[in-house]
């Protein structure tokens, strides 16, 4: 009775149906809901980006009170390229305070010198070193490139300050969200009877059908019900602020995800081997800085590294991996 | 004032254990597993490949209280597997199907930008 290889012989499969700059709509078929329901929780709650965190103000004398301008400075997307490879989280850095491998510092000085002056997201320029050309720029989709607007100044009105910029999840807090919104819908046609629509006459003319009922059909009437149906196809929309790219979203996304699941088995394993507990070590038998903890399986290739060695992302390796060559090619996933 | 600090979600306390294994005595191969700072993302997708993974009788999850990061795992197994190795390998084959799962995303994505840009080109030559 070993169907676990055969449950699911080609794994997951994906169509992109759109894909800009700032969003991406996809199909997944071949998951099952929890599959799909914990991609969508962990891309909108755990995917690491970069976040104004620590404000040092040196001069306010605009009308917002401090709290207030570190409050909406917060807010401000920042460009977070390869956030999760190249940064470490502060709190994990051997530094004693802050230090380029864990943080961007940002400067933000404006003085009005007549009329009404507007300080935009633009406003704020990367000091020091960074550790790659992009990370810590404040993101603008706007045409003129100016940003979010900060406040507005009167003149002889001036606010100088000092940013930090960290890396974090929205699991801590909203501001490091990577996405505006993610879209999520199963089944449009209602065919598993998981929705119980409200209506006053008739559902069918009452409710707007769905866009994505046109990729799947509507199940006939005249069948009987079959109640051992499961979900399979999940349609989502994921909309990016612009601090990451969708595409790395969701890549980022699903490595944090084999991350948890990876420590799983690490902790697990560390667990057997010596008796119940240990104890000994926490810090080691979690696993989260040792990269021997966890031996991938066979057939695992690059995906399995981006907990290991940073260097080959499941990402930046993908992309250039020759489908045929993988260990996938001659498994029973067979491309 | 007496919120409690918002990384206590996400990290482990000094000393606290990422996951306990409490062998269940009421029934042969059964054990609960308590797994610190993980929510339904991973409560839920674990629970349901243990479910569709060969010698697992029973698979179920809860959180005990919304405000507490934590959830517990109960596993029977027919006796075949230990409840711990069908965790270990119910999480394997996860984190192979994410694998195909990001390999295939990125075909498609690469694919469908080739397919905008082309486009984009047809339009361009059109209204020259």
């Amino acid at each position: 009775m070993d169907y676990e290889m055969d449950l699911e012989p080609t794994g997951p499969q994906v169509t992109v149906r759109e894909a800009e700059p700032y969003r991406v709509d996809f199909r997944l078929t071949a998951v099952d809901l929890s599959f799909a329901n914990s991609l969508r929780r962990v891309i909108l709650a755990e995917v690491p980006t970069l976040a104004l965190d620590i404000i040092e103000i040196e001069s306010n004398t605009s009308v917002l009170p401090d709290e207030f301008l570190a409050h909406r400075l917060g807010m401000i997307p920042l460009n977070s390229y390869n956030c999760d490879q190249d940064l470490d989280y502060t709190r994990d850095c051997d530094c004693e305070d802050h230090c380029v491998r864990c943080s961007v510092t940002l400067s933000l000085h404006a003085r009005c010198s007549s009329g009404i002056m507007s300080v935009y997201a633009r406003d704020l320029v990367v000091v020091g070193e960074r550790i790659n050309d992009k990370i810590g720029d404040p993101v603008t989709t706007d045409p003129e490139n100016k940003g979010s607007l900060i406040c507005k100044l009167r003149k002889g009105q001036e606010i100088k300050m000092t940013c930090l910029a960290k890396k974090g999840t929205a699991k801590e807090h909203a501001k490091w969200a990577p996405t505006a919104a993610v879209g999520f819908e199963y089944d449009p046609n209602n065919n598993l009877r998981h929705v119980d629509y409200w209506y006053e006459q008739d559902p069918v003319k009452e409710w707007p059908i769905s866009e994505n009922a046109a990729w799947e059909p509507a199940a006939n009437p005249d069948q009987p019900f079959d109640y051992d149906a499961e979900p399979n196809c999940f349609y989502f929309d994921v909309e990016s602020i612009g601090n990451l790219e969708p595409d790395m979203i969701i890549q980022q996304g699903i490595v944090a995800l084999q991350r948890k699941l990876a420590t799983t088995v690490s902790v697990l394993l560390g667990e057997g081997e010596d008796g119940h507990g240990g104890g000994a070590d926490d810090a080691e038998m979690m696993g989260a800085n040792d990269p021997d903890a966890y031996e991938p399986p066979e057939g695992i290739d690059g995906n399995m590294t981006a907990y290991g060695n940073g260097a080959a992302s499941a990402w930046g390796a993908s992309a250039q991996t020759p489908y045929g060559a993988t260990p996938y090619g001659q498994s029973s996933y067979g491309f | 004032m007496n919120a409690p600090d918002r990384y206590e979600a996400i990290l482990l306390a000094p000393g606290e254990s990422k996951i306990d294994v409490e062998v269940d005595t009421r029934l042969p191969s059964a054990a609960i597993f308590t797994f610190r700072k993980e929510d339904h993302t991973l409560g839920n997708m674990l629970r349901h490949r243990l479910l569709k993974t060969a010698h697992v009788i029973f698979a179920a999850y809860r959180v005990p209280h919304p405000l507490t990061p934590e959830f517990q795992l109960r596993i029977q197994t027919d006796g075949e597997v230990t409840p711990r190795q069908a965790v270990i390998n119910a999480s394997e084959a996860l984190i192979k199907d994410l694998g195909i799962l990001s390999r295939e995303f990125t075909k498609e994505f690469e694919l469908r930008k080739a397919a905008n840009a082309a486009n984009q080109q047809q339009q361009q030559s059109t209204a020259e």
